[in-house]
């Protein structure tokens, strides 16, 4: 609220003076990390995640007895907006400001032309949620990821659906982002292949509210399984609300974007036994408990990328510890040699800047999200 | 045939939904033609205040009925005041300025409405009480909620109340009178600022009333839940002429069944198109709407 | 004096009161939780702050400000007579030369921020012609932006052309968008004009984010090629180089060259017989009918206009981003262009210029206000408008007017 407070009365004062006032501040030997999320717009629930989830690893840093060198660390948390035209402004902005990396973007649409302007100035990207598998597939040296890709998350859904729910029939709807449509795509081509009929491929546009219509198709083709690829949790909650409404008795699969704990607080019932293709979490394991002790109190409950943004700084604060130095190209060796456990997953990059997929299948359980099904064994747990 | 009954229901529903967000929205705009790109905000904000006063009500032990009344209506008086505060602040002074100078200022405001709900309310979306309104009835395997009737049925009362409204009270008389020439409607001994700044109370109320039962139907609110609502609202006013609140209700009907059908049966992701294209093809043929003009555009 | 007084106090303080209770409920209502310090405490700044203003004003009306006023106006009227007194084109000349020293002084971040503005100039100036000289209200104006981009994105993607060839194309593209919609919209005024507009440029976003076989879709289309030029190099021997211009300073260039190209074909249209044909419609368009002005063939031609500008500039965007997507031609981005010519003034060359200066420098000037960024910018943009609502620098009009007498 201070910052509110201090905004009107900048305003007011750049307004009467007619001219904008900013001030300079210089501190020593503070490192910077950025981030790039969308914190404005339709998207702002998953890019603050991002940031907070940056902002929790900077405080593990620092409790940890911080990096040698610098007397602190800052997040410089810059609004992509989901645009590409911003989130290369910002990403300039970054340059601007040094930082020696950065977290994200969110939409893959941002992070493709941000990645590039940062890579003139070789500085490393990690991205936290943009899961499109030309991320990674442009030979950019600098260009990490942290979460998982496309590709292997449907490949996971399927063989849920064929092998442990035995389905015969499966509607796919997505909401034609590249996201939700990349993954719905890889979904229908899969499920052909596996001798899974796909009754429908149909879509929905980004911020509808009302997918009624969509939803009667469903119910009169009555299929066992509906995929439901939707790009945030917001509209995965309405789907469910309104397909429980409806009669519809197919078994609901979705994905990480819908994974976030609103999607129980919103659609309450309706969100009972959703499944949903989700990176294997061990909640017990000491790097989780050290990212939801420090995140928890200060932010609520992680939503779907606040664990891998806090892995992406986390490593990235974790490479410059060791590396004890900011230039790119150690940061680059050390990241690539990283081996060890993190919040979200075991960190562990290839050569492409990949780190690989865990995604099991979870559960909506009485409220909450449970471990449900292991795609590798195939046996529940 | 279950199939298109069934369709036919989501179209009334979602066509219901617009009627009622573009009753409010050709008030306005009818009184002072301007593209009110707040009105949305207004929507989102009756949303939010239903479900922040409802919920705060319900803590207090109030029988469930009485929690549900007094919050929608206390939620109206919040969104009435919060019009005429903008009123107030970013139209009046530019009555006299171009048309195209006060919509900016109303973009403006639209902007600034949504980031401060959302700076307020937080990015997430926040839960309904929706226990209260569950349930619904078969008819055949047509199946239909209480919330779908309640909307159609609001939005036939208020169109009857705000035709009475308009056509038979002092204060519409004023509100045609002023709509059609300012200058002699003052001559005559009307107060014009005091029938806009009312207009505008009448018609974020009426935003604030759709905000909280499109709350009530989908579960769930969202800062920037106003801004497409909007647009369609927009499109619902100019499709059954400017000003004109029957064909305000006829616009909304209309854009929310050609939008349901054109999914069901053409193609879901193309249905705005659809949507676009019979808003352009009945403006060609019909450049005035559907039911005409309440005001001549000379002035225009 | 006193009266006066009393009412801007009454004012102020109706309005504090006012607000507090449009605040309470959104900050202090949690739950059931019942909270007043939040919102006391946003509540105090805006007093304070809103107090400050109010005690100016009150300074200004009584005279105590009235030296610094004189001084500032004696600046003013400096200014306006040294800029009256050497012609138009000395200050496009010097114009011209400060930006194209920019480079030299200005680091990356405010390089990729000038590039937006000029992108944005000549869209606003394109937009400028449809709205400001024809007098139609256009809310699709993104839409031969889209066209634009995706025009040459896809040519250079499928055919390898050049970016210089694809220019003429991209204007042709739109321009042909341009008649499209413009064709149905002939017969319609005002807000059915605008609503017809803005359904076209959604139509537009839809079809390039539904069409997977030709625009790829909501992915959009990755590897476009940056600007080229063909440099002599003398290496060994002599040849011709290519160069691609991806760096920030080389792409300012390119659309320096584009904004001044533009500029000086909207300065020409403008005082031509087109022009003033254009300004007819705008003012009376039956009139200008009676007086042997073919308007059907005008608007239409207002249309393709504006939208070739928006077709440059939206290849370019292409070339700039090496990328594009359905994404960044949503209907707010049309309200921005829309906005940066009204907020400069309708019709006038220098106030599009500065509309987009603002309205592009703004967001980013609140940049580190993080997540209170956009509510500033809301703020500003109605702020702006009371005071000038005509626009920061309104175009100069030709005689008098019926209703500018009452």
């Amino acid at each position: 609220m201070k910052k509110l407070a201090a905004l009107v009365a900048v305003l007011c004062v750049a307004l009467m003076l007619g001219a904008c006032a900013k001030e300079e501040k210089k501190e020593p030997q503070v490192l910077k990390l950025g981030s790039l999320s969308p914190l404005t717009g339709p998207y702002a629930a998953d890019g603050n995640d991002i940031a907070n989830g940056a902002r929790t690893a900077i405080e593990v840093i620092k409790s940890e007895g911080g990096i040698p060198g610098f007397d602190d660390i800052t997040l410089v948390a810059q609004d992509s907006a989901c645009d590409p035209r911003q989130a290369v402004a910002a990403a300039n902005k970054l340059i601007n400001e040094k930082v020696v990396g950065v977290v994200g973007a969110y939409c893959s649409s941002s992070t493709i032309p941000a990645s590039e302007t940062l890579a003139e100035q070789n500085i490393p990207m990690l991205t936290p949620a943009s899961t499109n598998e030309k991320v990674t597939e442009r030979g950019l040296k600098y260009m990490f990821r942290i979460c998982g890709r496309d590709d292997d998350q449907s490949v996971v859904a399927v063989k849920f659906m064929t092998d442990y729910l035995k389905a015969k029939t499966v509607f796919v709807v997505d909401d034609k982002t590249t996201y939700s449509q990349g993954l719905a795509d890889n979904v229908e081509k899969l499920a052909g292949e596996k001798g899974l009929e796909v009754l429908m491929h149909d879509h929905v546009n980004q911020g509808d509210k009302d997918y009624s219509a969509v939803l009667t198709k469903i119910k009169s083709m009555n299929p066992d399984v509906l995929y439901m690829s939707l790009q945030n949790s917001s509209s995965g909650s309405l789907m469910a609300i309104q397909a429980k409404r409806m009669g519809i008795t197919a078994k609901i699969i979705g994905q990480d974007a819908v994974y976030h704990p609103q999607l129980m607080e919103i659609a309450k019932d309706a969100a009972e036994g959703i499944f949903l293709t989700f990176g294997y979490i061990d909640v017990d394991k000491p790097a989780y408990k050290k990212f939801i002790g420090a995140y928890e109190p200060k932010y609520g409950q992680p939503g779907a990328y606040s664990g891998y943004a806090y892995d992406a700084a986390y490593t990235l604060l974790k490479a410059i510890k060791e590396a004890g130095s900011t230039d790119p190209a150690k940061i680059r060796e050390k990241i690539m040699a990283m081996d060890y456990e993190g919040a979200s997953k075991h960190i562990k990059f290839m050569e492409n800047g990949d780190s690989g997929s865990n995604y099991i299948i979870r559960v909506v359980k009485d409220g909450a999200f449970a471990n449900f099904w292991d795609p590798a064994t195939g046996k529940t747990y | 045939m279950d199939y298109f009954l069934q369709q036919l229901t989501n179209g009334v529903t979602l066509g219901g939904v617009y009627a009622l967000i573009a009753l409010g929205y050709t008030m306005v705009y009818g009184i002072i033609q301007l593209i009110n790109f707040a009105h949305g905000e207004f929507f989102a904000a009756g949303g939010y205040m239903g479900v922040i006063l409802i919920g705060w009500l319900l803590t207090t032990g109030a029988p469930p009925w009485v929690c549900l009344s007094l919050g929608m209506l206390l939620a109206m008086g919040y969104c009435a005041m919060l019009a005429m505060a903008v009123e107030k602040v970013a139209y009046k002074p530019l009555r006299k300025a171009s048309r195209l100078a006060v919509l900016l200022s109303a973009l403006g405001m639209s902007i600034f409405l949504q980031n401060g709900l959302m700076l307020t309310q937080g990015v997430y979306d926040k839960a309904y009480p929706t226990q209260m309104t569950q349930g619904g009835f078969a008819i055949g395997n047509v199946s239909i909620s209480y919330m779908q009737v309640i909307i159609v049925a609001v939005t036939a009362a208020l169109l009857i109340g705000l035709n009475l409204l308009v056509f038979r009270t002092r204060i519409g008389k004023a509100m045609r009178a002023t709509a059609q020439d300012k200058t002699m409607s003052a001559l005559v001994g009307i107060n014009a600022n005091r029938v806009i700044s009312t207009t505008f109370a009448i018609g974020a109320a009426l935003a604030a009333a759709a905000g909280i039962m499109v709350g009530f139907y989908y579960g769930s609110v969202r800062y920037d839940m106003g801004f497409v609502p909007g647009i369609k609202a927009f499109a619902a006013a100019v499709l059954g002429g400017i000003g004109n609140i029957t064909g305000a209700m006829i616009g909304g009907f209309v854009i929310g069944l050609v939008e349901i059908f054109a999914a069901a049966y053409i193609s879901s992701q193309y249905k705005d198109v659809f949507a676009f294209i019979i808003l352009i093809a009945v403006l060609y043929f019909m450049p005035t709407g559907i039911m005409g003009e309440n005001v001549d555009d000379t002035r225009v | 004096m006193t009266r006066e007084f009393k009412k801007i106090l009454r004012f102020w303080g109706i309005g504090l009161v006012w607000f507090y209770f449009l605040l309470w409920p959104l900050m202090g209502l949690k739950g059931d939780q019942v909270s007043f310090a939040d919102s006391l405490k946003v509540w105090a700044a805006v007093a304070v702050a809103s107090g400050l203003c109010v005690v100016v004003w009150l300074l200004r009306e009584r005279g105590v400000l009235d030296p610094l006023g004189r001084g500032l106006a004696a600046g003013r009227n400096a200014a306006r007579a040294a800029y009256s007194g050497l012609p138009v084109w000395v200050w496009a000349l010097v114009g011209l030369a400060c930006s194209l020293c920019l480079p030299l002084v200005a680091n990356r971040y405010v390089m990729d921020v000038f590039i937006n503005v000029l992108v944005y100039v000549c869209l606003g100036l394109g937009l400028n012609i449809v709205v400001g000289l024809a007098g139609l209200l256009d809310l699709g104006y993104i839409a031969f932006y889209g066209v634009g981009a995706y025009t040459y994105a896809l040519l250079s993607i499928h055919f390898g052309i050049s970016f210089w060839l694809c220019l003429p194309v991209a204007a042709v593209f739109a321009a042909i968008a341009g008649c499209f919609i413009g064709y149905p919209t002939l017969r319609m005024r005002g807000d059915y004009l605008a609503i017809v507009t803005l359904g076209f440029g959604e139509i537009v976003r839809i079809v390039l984010n539904n069409w997977m076989g030709l625009t790829n879709g909501p992915n959009g289309i990755l590897g476009v090629k940056a600007p080229s030029v063909i440099w002599p190099s003398f290496a060994n021997g002599f040849e011709l180089e290519t160069i691609w211009l991806r760096s920030l300073d080389g792409l300012y260039y390119v659309i320096l060259g584009l904004t001044v190209v533009t500029v000086i074909s909207v300065y020409r249209l403008n005082y031509s017989r087109v022009g003033r044909a254009w300004e007819a419609i705008r003012e009376d368009e039956t009139a200008a009918e009676l007086m042997g002005v073919n308007t059907f063939r005008l608007k239409l031609l207002a249309y393709a206009m504006g939208a070739v500008f928006g077709g440059l500039a939206g290849a370019f965007f292409a070339a700039r981003f090496r990328f594009v997507s359905p994404e960044s031609f949503t209907f707010l981005e049309s309200a921005m262009v829309l906005s940066m010519v009204v907020l400069g003034g309708m019709g006038s060359i220098p106030g599009v210029i500065l509309g987009a200066l603002a309205l592009i420098a703004l967001p980013e000037a609140f940049r580190e206000f993080e997540l209170y960024r956009m509510l500033a910018f809301g703020a500003a943009m109605t702020i702006m408008m009371l005071f000038r609502p005509a626009g920061l620098i309104p175009a100069p009009r030709f005689g008098s007017r019926s209703e500018e007498a009452d």
